[in-house]
């Protein structure tokens, strides 16, 4: 998308968080050259000239880390504005006014029921007209996995008003901690979903494109099949028993501290016997 | 870590309310290696062109130092192995991701 209308497609980044306090999920801009090349990433600016920000309080940090924007004609006025997701799972916009620039202060988007929001967290806004009816919609992944749109049912003209989101893929089952997992046990995305919708293959329909987060997990070197589960299963044991006591030592800062040290003990033995691969991959649905 | 290069997308055809039937999913290929992202995961896929041949490639945004990967688009729904999107000569890191 072309955010500063100069010609050159540019790259727009949420974030997680700036290292200063107090957090914000600051916007970026890698904005595209003449050469087709980018420039470094630059921090989205109002015109204010102050960093855009989701306003939040210390209470309400969710509302503001974790961002992910799009950037769409959400008001229909010929100017593109920024439709923004957070950890929270929220929805909000900030107004376009030509050129890249935008105001510094942001809406919520509202249902008649209140905030709109998606099932889990990090919202994942993806401005599309889903049900092809010549409004602009909105698809979002969760944290919970799963992609769903919340239908735009506004008249022709009339500013977007949003329908609860409802569900357009299910998320897979949870897959049970601890157990291995490999490549080719995955039969779709897990959690932590992003989605992208484009036409993929010029059939006229929209298809998804959906990133996840998963951790892949093998048994570790040497170890037989009843050697895994047998050290699985002890460790499970004493992982509950120790949990227990740390529950039960409410008050007690010293056995608190003495149990939490338990625990991250046994997550490191946990490391001897079971190996962890942090990764994501991404998934295409193509609709029929 | 989201990248984004953002578009509406307005598809013509009849209006189908929303209800959507899908095949089933397939993980998509970089070369003839499975799309990944490094850990802690997180992966954010993007499809544009960003080469200027006017096919869209797929760029992939990761927690990981927000760095994004592009795989050129080959035609017949083929991407090539990817290699990390640069910025002024050095790897695009968008920050505060890590």
């Amino acid at each position: 998308m072309d955010i500063d209308a100069d010609g050159h497609n540019d790259i727009l980044s949420g974030s997680y968080s700036r290292m200063s306090q107090p957090m914000a999920g600051l916007f970026q801009v890698l904005s595209g050259k003449p050469d087709g090349t980018f420039s470094q990433a630059a921090v989205l600016e109002g015109t204010d000239h102050e960093p855009l920000i989701i306003p939040a309080t210390e209470e309400t940090i969710i509302e503001n880390i974790c961002t992910r924007p799009s950037a769409v004609d959400w008001d229909q006025d010929g100017d593109l504005d920024l439709v923004v997701g957070n950890f929270a799972g929220s929805f909000y916009t900030f107004s376009g006014e030509g050129q890249g620039r935008f105001s510094p202060k942001s809406e919520q988007i509202m249902t008649d029921d209140g905030p709109l929001k998606i099932q889990g967290h990090h919202s994942d806004p993806f401005p599309v007209d889903w049900d092809q009816d010549g409004d602009i919609d909105l698809v979002s992944g969760s944290s919970e996995g799963g992609v769903q749109w919340a239908e735009n049912s506004a008249s022709s003209g009339e500013a977007p008003a949003l329908k609860p989101f409802r569900e357009l893929i299910a998320a897979d089952p949870r897959i049970s901690y601890g157990k291995p997992l490999g490549e080719d046990d995955l039969t779709g995305p897990t959690g932590s979903t992003r989605v992208w919708v484009d036409d993929v293959n010029a059939d006229g329909k929209p298809d998804l494109l959906v990133g996840d987060s998963v951790t892949l997990t093998t048994m570790g070197d040497g170890l037989s099949k009843e050697e895994f589960e047998q050290k699985q299963a002890q460790w499970e044991k004493d992982l509950a028993k120790t949990s227990e006591e740390y529950n039960a030592a409410a008050g007690d800062q010293e056995k608190l501290q003495e149990y939490s040290a338990k625990i991250q003990k046994l997550y490191a033995q946990r490391a001897e016997f079971i190996k962890e691969d942090r990764t994501g991959f991404v998934w295409l649905y193509l609709q029929k | 870590m989201k990248v984004l290069l953002s578009s509406l997308v307005l598809f013509g055809g009849a209006a189908a309310c929303g209800a959507a039937e899908f095949q089933r999913p397939v993980r998509l290929l970089g070369g003839d290696q499975p799309v990944r992202v490094e850990s802690p995961g997180y992966a954010a896929p993007c499809l544009a062109d960003v080469d200027g041949d006017g096919a869209k490639d797929l760029l992939v945004g990761q927690f990981n130092q927000g760095k994004i990967m592009v795989y050129k688009n080959l035609g017949d729904g083929k991407f090539a192995a990817g290699s990390w999107l640069e910025a002024e000569g050095a790897v695009a890191e968008v920050p505060g991701v890590w």
